[in-house]
């Protein structure tokens, strides 16, 4: 059981402020994404949420107790380190085991308490062996059992994957994935890679210097970005943003946001958009067009052919267009 | 809200100062007080032999006779001059050496753990033994005589430790002998850490090697030259132990250091007000040294 | 000139051998990714271009010149280092020179040459600034830059995007790419990122291994890969790969995939492929290819579901027999419970399940 809320916190170092009026809730059992460029404060949430650091201003609680001023040690809330920090000359079962016995725990109680994680986790098998033998998705399921198995309120996944291979990666995510599913507990996880954001978060929350730009599913996010930033933050291709006057646009819009898979286009002499690039990537083809003053990237599926040169009809669906005010805030509607 | 100081946010600069109090207290107490003595010391004209205890040496209060003393002092200038020759010739030939040897240790060759382990080796060796060492060496029938009347093929019987310039050149030998493998490893150091793709990058764009050292791995090294550098002069300054067995300063004071000179009126004139007052002079030379080289290092 | 040829290429560490038995010809002004898991072989490739490591065996040509012999500082090649290389110690014109001074150049020529590279990249306002502190994009074009100066006929590239954070690379793969738009030389890039290799070059050539598995354009290899290795390891996700046994079922050749089902029949020159086959199989297709239909021949229960913007990608199933199958968001997917589904029927690829290569209908 965890419920992590935060009220308004805020942390300065000197003259920058790492967290600025952050509020938002984590739910119980939720896999919790912080997402945002480097030095947007995800660190510092981090550390906020572990006690070691103290906000300058709010507070923080954790089912719906105030642990603002509490010490890391009472808070009862792990981390898996990024790489890991396994014991290499520990077998796995000594591993998991080492944060009961550093703590006294009888030894009947350690074994009732290994076996049951081992069990959510599917490592039993593995339990004899060290690190060093165990593949990469392994060694992270141990990890994890580790800092499950003292009973913590929550665990904390600072960028845990970002070391592995892209194609290690796709499989780690979703490994991920199922693994918070079984073991249960609350999982705040940071990362910096939009697509692994966007495949394990229940919920995420963009942070731009400091500041929480948008909390929601990565579906919420990705379909109703609340400013033109959040949008170009997810999705690849990057949403294409163009000044009002390509497509139909509201009063007050500053910027037209329209995702590269929204665009449709057709072969057409007279088009209005000319092909400049053609990325063939097998499953999907990327084309870069030229209309106007403005670069537009179209995402389609399959392997159209298109040739650079080529003039196209190209228009979006009204709905699918996004309308940003000067500011960058979404326009309503 | 509160901005009433939490235990927390005491954490800063409070509780370090708190935890470091006693260490920092030690740490000034051991390096402080023997300065503070000395000075105190420096400024009178007391002597063990005077029969009192040093705390009551204001007695014998001269206030910078002393320091207006070294100050004509010939046998104190002459033991500088030769201090700073010692210096001048053994460091630049330390640094050349080492640093043509670690060039060679940077790339693997056949034996070279083995060639390693003895170049270190004179460098572990104690001072006075090597000073013994090379006082056997240099005996008028000792092996450097030896070896020279191999290559002349006729009888030669130099006299080194009892000629003036001779022995000089001696103890210096024995200096860079002992001294060069320190040099050797703080230099191999600097190379090793020279990154390899700079090298490889510098290479693909068409540099020499000498081009290479000079324009990468110089540059990239220059830290770590500037301390082995001032590392050497300190210790080149402050030469004594091999020295002392080797010619005991003579013959007469011809090889007389500042060290070896201090070491005499310490020990044999028992002057410790002056000793006193030469030691703090020294420092304070070697102090503005270090802090010219430091200086030199941050640009 | 600056074409490459790799003749019988060896390379022994040893009792190791890194590359066994290279060919390729690489052409004058091609874009040629060198693509692999690590190990496999590609930066071993090309050092011995480079010059850095000396071939056990085979030659090297730069158009027709053997260079196998030639030392790297005499190669003419310009290379860009995983970490850039970049000399920290200088400035950023004293970078970009660096090559043209050590060749002992005019000091005019040397500044004439400096400043027209600056321009090209826009280095021109940072040119006095200390090399060291410099942003990764702007390294990048430093290290590009201080080969591309010395007017190298053929331009290594090593991992040049692997320290880059995953948001910025997708804008410093558009700058790369018309930087060789640019200087229209003869590329080649080692990379482990299939996307990489398919939105940058105009071929790609696929190893594992030591071996060279494949070598063809970005939609040659991600059509029809030669074999069950580039068929994983191209395309994101890899192809789905299932083992089974082709059998004679409702009127054709099918492919009995245990658990899953029988497929359907396979397309009529596949199936003429297949005859002569062995009967143990490898079924592959393109999780961009599958189709769900409540009446089709497979099924597997869904595991999970990535959303991932534009496209979500289903799991189903788990271990050796799992599929996964790529929609675009907008589609109706099944949440849960088990998924029929079939690959396009001109999606079917066959291998051999003993060997791994692919059988081919032609």
């Amino acid at each position: 059981m965890a419920e992590i809320t935060f009220d308004n916190v805020s942390k300065r170092f000197g003259a920058t402020v790492a967290v600025n009026a952050a509020s938002f809730t984590v739910r119980d059992n939720e896999f919790f994404c912080f997402f945002g460029p480097p030095l947007s404060g995800k660190t510092t949430l981090l550390r906020l949420i572990l006690g070691l650091e103290v906000p300058d201003e709010g507070r923080i609680l954790i089912d719906g107790k105030d642990v603002t001023r509490t010490g890391p040690a009472a808070r009862n809330i792990a981390m898996v380190f990024q790489n890991l920090a396994l014991f290499p000359h520990m077998t796995a079962r000594d591993n998991v085991r080492f944060p009961l016995v550093e703590r006294g725990v009888p030894a009947a109680q350690i074994t009732a308490r290994l076996e049951e994680v081992a069990a959510k986790l599917h490592i039993g098998h593995i339990l004899h062996k060290h690190p060093g033998q165990l593949s990469g998705g392994e060694r992270q399921r141990v990890a994890i059992a580790r800092a499950l198995v003292r009973d913590p309120a929550a665990y904390l996944m600072d960028d845990p994957i970002s070391a592995l291979d892209a194609r290690l990666r796709e499989e780690a995510r979703v490994e991920l994935k199922r693994m918070q599913r079984e073991a249960g507990r609350t999982l705040i996880y940071v990362t910096h890679d939009q697509e692994e954001a966007m495949s394990v978060a229940d919920r995420m929350a963009i942070l731009e210097q400091g500041v929480i730009r948008q909390i929601g599913t990565p579906a919420e996010l990705y379909d109703r970005p609340a400013t033109s930033y959040v949008a170009q933050l997810l999705g690849a291709p990057v949403m294409n943003l163009i000044p009002p006057g390509l497509f139909a646009t509201r009063p007050g819009a500053a910027l037209v946001g329209v995702r590269p898979e929204d665009l449709r286009v057709t072969p057409d002499p007279a088009g209005r958009a000319e092909v400049t690039g053609v990325e063939p990537l097998g499953g999907y083809t990327v084309l870069t067009l030229r209309a106007g003053e403005s670069q537009l990237r179209v995402l389609l599926r399959g392997q159209p052919a298109f040739a650079p040169g080529q003039r196209l009809h190209l228009d979006a669906a009204e709905e699918r267009l996004h309308h940003f005010a000067a500011d960058g805030h979404r326009l309503a509607g | 809200m509160t901005s009433a100081p939490t235990p927390e946010k005491d954490d800063g600069a409070g509780l370090g100062l708190r935890l470091t109090l006693p260490a920092q207290v030690l740490v000034l107490f051991i390096s402080l007080f023997p300065l503070l003595m000395q000075l105190y010391i420096s400024l009178t004209d007391w002597s063990p032999l005077s029969g009192m205890a040093w705390p009551r040496a204001w007695e014998f209060w001269n206030t910078f006779a002393n320091y207006l003393d070294l100050v004509s002092d010939d046998r104190l200038w002459s033991a500088l001059g030769r201090t700073a020759l010692v210096m001048a010739v053994c460091v630049p030939l330390e640094f050349g050496l080492g640093l043509a040897l670690a060039t060679l240790f940077v790339d693997d060759f056949p034996g070279k753990r083995v060639a390693y382990s003895i170049l270190i080796m004179p460098m572990m060796v104690v001072p006075a033994v090597a000073g013994y060492m090379f006082f056997m060496l240099f005996q008028s029938g000792g092996p450097v005589n030896d070896i020279l009347s191999w290559f002349t093929a006729e009888p030669v019987s130099i006299a080194w430790l009892s000629d003036p310039t001779l022995a000089l050149i001696a103890v210096m030998a024995a200096d860079i002998w002992q001294w060069t493998p320190l040099m050797f490893l703080i230099l191999l150091a600097g190379l090793v850490g020279v990154p390899d793709d700079q090298i490889k990058a510098a290479t693909l764009l068409g540099a020499s090697p000498v081009q290479r050292f000079l324009t990468i791995v110089i540059p990239r090294m220059k830290t770590i030259i500037v301390i082995a550098l001032a590392i050497r002069c300190i210790e080149a300054f402050k030469i004594f132990d091999t020295l002392y067995i080797m010619t005991g300063g003579g013959p007469g004071v011809a090889t007389e250091t500042i060290s070896v000179y201090i070491y005499k009126i310490t020990t044999q004139d028992l002057i410790w007000g002056y000793v006193a007052a030469i030691a703090l002079a020294i420092l304070l030379v070697l102090s503005l040294l270090a802090v010219w080289a430091m200086r030199r290092m941050a640009k | 000139m600056s074409a490459i040829h790799l003749q019988g290429l060896v390379k022994r560490f040893g009792q190791f051998t890194a590359l066994k038995t290279m060919d390729l010809a690489i052409a004058d002004g091609e874009f040629m990714a060198l693509l692999g898991p690590s190990g496999c072989g590609k930066s071993t490739t090309m050092n011995m271009i480079a010059g850095m490591e000396r071939p056990s065996e085979g030659r090297i040509l730069f158009g027709n010149q053997d260079v196998t012999g030639l030392p790297m500082g005499r190669r003419g090649v310009g290379f860009v280092f995983q970490n850039y290389a970049i000399f920290t110690h200088m400035t950023v014109r004293q970078n970009l020179s660096y090559g043209l001074r050590m060749m002992g150049r005019p000091a005019s020529e040397v500044a004439s040459r400096t400043g027209t590279m600056a321009e090209m990249l826009g280095l021109t306002a940072l040119l006095d600034r200390p090399a060291a502190g410099l942003s990764v994009n702007i390294l990048q074009r430093l290290a590009i830059g201080r080969s591309a100066v010395m007017e190298p006929a053929i331009f290594l590239l090593d991992e040049p995007l692997s320290n880059v954070d995953a948001a910025f690379r997708a804008v410093m793969r558009t700058e790369l790419k018309s930087l060789q738009r640019q200087f229209r030389q003869t590329m080649v890039y080692v990379t482990h990122d299939q996307l990489e290799a398919m939105t940058m070059a105009d071929r790609i050539a696929v190893m594992d291994h030591g071996v060279l598995q494949q070598v063809g354009t970005p939609l040659e290899v991600y059509n029809d890969p030669v074999n069950t290795f580039v068929a994983r390891f191209i395309g994101a996700p890899g192809m789905n790969l299932l083992p089974g046994r082709l059998l004679q079922h409702a009127g054709g050749l099918c492919v009995d995939l245990g658990p899953l089902g029988i497929s359907a029949p396979l397309p009529g020159p596949l199936a003429a492929a297949a005859a002569s086959a062995p009967a143990e199989v490898i079924y592959g297709f393109r999780p961009e290819e599958v189709q769900l239909d409540p009446a089709a021949p497979l099924g597997l229960p869904l595991t999970v579901t990535e959303r991932i913007g534009a496209r979500s990608i289903l799991h189903l199933g788990e271990g050796e027999t799992s599929v996964r199958a790529v929609f675009q968001s907008g589609e109706p997917l099944p949440e849960a419970g088990l998924v029929r589904f079939q690959p396009a029927a001109a999606a079917v690829r066959l291998f051999d399940a003993a060997t791994g290569r692919a059988i081919r209908g032609v």
